[in-house]
């Protein structure tokens, strides 16, 4: 359909990123690979630091990478652009406008006419499940239905992909469950390639049709675990224990390494201190 | 009565119960004011049982509260003993002073506080000339405006003078303290540069702008006695203050000081009820 015949969405090869401050280099990303396929739900795992956000503002084209190639969609990413859209933790609503000014804010800035834009921004209210509250201000809605709205302002301009930045991150459990779940139903109705960032294991088996274990910093692909439970999953199902346990278990080898290393930096200042 | 009538006052009734207690404070501290003010009037006229005789000959310096009351009131009838004018004169020349000011230092520092706060480089060109002319207080510009603009032009540049300072800090700051998450949202929402300043920048400067604009009135007042000090055409408060108090009128004098803080009060008023309405409109508040 869009002439790429193995049905990737995303492919991300070799990409490299050094972020400079002053004469302080920190080699966040290094030789990052990866290949999502159309309609995939992935989700980004790893310890903190270790560049998963990085990634995914380099594919939203936030960020600029220091080496190496992102293709969406078969077109090589090199600035922000609607085919990607993103959902933010913090929500990045914008205060001043309504719910369902916030969901068009994208058709806004293409020029989408008066009627097309509403009729698009009912869709999507309704897909989210704020039917009622079009008229109210981020300020008067809570957590939960603050990140419906982003979900739906990113789904406004039909993107090819969704990219999620720990998006249920500042949300409290129960409505995180029940978010997990909303999303689900969501990239079933829409069908959208989906890039998740979460450090949470028990969301990436829950939501995931593959995980990508990052390495400590510089971040690579450790593995991939394809998760391949049928869905909806249940979280107490002995399978799902035992897919969480693998998933544990490669996370907190990472997360220790990433403590020694962390332990043998400050080692010297340390040392200096004491003296 | 009618229902919107009763609607009204219920309203009235309503936000009285729930502020009775600070309106009473207020009242309180007013009452005190004035009371404070009679007792050192009566003690420079030497009604007080413990005042100085000898100062009686300078108890026209501090009238008596009812006597400036009094004197505030006759200003809107009666004409000055200088220029020959009524209050109301005076209030309307001041008015168009600040106001004019105002105007033209609101066209001036909302773009360059937009473009210094969003872009490095302007910043860098404009900074020397804003840290330089920023301490600079505005009485010290009184006698070039006025020999060099005129009475006409001179008072309302140095009212700009005031207003554009403050109102330039305010909107440097809004745009400099644009949510960088905001700017990012846009951006993947496929917002071009335009757009991100029209449909971000812009609204989220806002609260700030009106800061700055809540400040920078109080600011034009303060500067109208200078601006007006030389001289004014058509007349002016700040010019009625000199003037009365040149041919010692002090109660006069008192009277137009207590018509600046009327009319900055009123001005701050009006500001913050529009403040008000735009955040309402805008649902941020």
């Amino acid at each position: 359909m869009d002439g790429d015949q193995v049905g990737a969405s995303i492919r991300i090869q070799g990409l490299s990123k050094v972020f400079t401050e002053g004469n302080r280099s920190v080699n966040a990303l290094a030789d990052f690979s990866l290949e999502v396929r159309n309609g995939e739900f992935i989700c980004l795992l790893g310890p903190s630091g270790c560049g998963k956000t990085t990634v995914l503002r380099i594919v939203a084209g936030l960020e600029s990478k220091s080496a190496g190639s992102v293709v969406v969609k078969g077109r090589e990413v090199v600035s922000a652009g609607s085919n990607r859209g993103m959902v933010f933790q913090e929500f990045a609503l914008f205060p001043w406008r309504t719910v369902r000014r916030n969901i068009e804010f994208g058709l806004d800035m293409s020029q989408v006419p008066l009627q097309k834009r509403q009729e698009i921004s009912s869709k999507l209210i309704d897909l989210v499940g704020l039917r009622g509250f079009e008229d109210a201000h981020p300020r008067q809605l809570s957590g939960g239905m603050r990140q419906r709205v982003g979900i739906a302002r990113a789904l406004a301009n039909d993107p090819a992909v969704l990219l999620m930045d720990e998006p249920f991150g500042s949300l409290d459990a129960q409505t995180r469950n029940l978010m997990q779940r909303e999303l689900l139903r969501i990239w079933e109705a829409t069908k959208k390639t989906i890039l998740f960032v979460t450090h949470s294991v028990d969301e990436a088996v829950f939501l995931a049709d593959r995980i990508v274990i990052m390495t400590a910093r510089p971040g690579k692909v450790r593995e991939i675990i394809d998760v391949g439970l049928p869905r909806p999953r249940d979280r107490t199902s002995r399978e799902f224990i035992s897919v969480r346990g693998k998933v544990l278990l490669e996370l907190d080898e990472e997360f220790e390494k990433a403590r020694a290393k962390e332990m043998a930096q400050r080692a010297p200042a340390r040392a200096a201190s004491a003296q | 009565m009618n229902a919107w009538f009763n609607g009204l006052d219920k309203a009235f009734i309503k936000a009285l119960r729930r502020n009775w207690f600070n309106l009473l404070l207020s009242g309180i501290s007013f009452g005190a004011f004035l009371t404070i003010w009679w007792l050192v009037s009566a003690w420079f006229h030497g009604d007080w049982p413990f005042g100085f005789r000898d100062w009686v000959d300078t108890a026209e310096y501090i009238p008596y509260p009812w006597v400036v009351i009094q004197a505030f009131l006759d200003s809107f009838s009666h004409r000055d003993p200088f220029s020959e004018l009524y209050m109301g004169d005076h209030i309307y020349a001041s008015m168009k002073r600040i106001t004019l000011g105002f105007a033209l230092a609101f066209v001036a520092a909302v773009p360059l506080g937009l473009l210094m706060g969003r872009s490095r480089k302007s910043e860098a060109i404009a900074n020397p000339e804003v840290e330089l002319f920023r301490p600079i207080p505005p009485l010290a510009w009184v006698p070039i405006f006025t020999i060099a603009l005129g009475f006409i032009w001179g008072p309302i540049v140095m009212v700009f003078m005031g207003i554009f300072f403050p109102l330039l800090f305010s909107v440097r700051l809004g745009a400099k303290s644009v949510d960088p998450l905001l700017i990012d949202a846009a951006r993947t929402l496929g917002a071009n540069k335009i757009q991100i300043f029209t449909k971000v920048v812009l609204p989220s400067t806002v609260p700030y702008l009106m800061t700055g604009v809540k400040v920078g009135l109080g600011i034009g007042w303060m500067c109208i006695v200078a601006a007006e000090m030389l001289g004014a055409v058509g007349g002016g408060v700040g010019w009625y203050i000199w003037g009365t108090a040149q041919v010692g009128r002090y109660d006069l004098m008192y009277a137009g000081m207590a018509t600046i803080g009327l009319l900055s009060i009123l001005t701050t008023g009006v500001a913050g009820l529009l403040e008000q309405r735009l955040f309402k409109w805008m649902g941020t508040k």
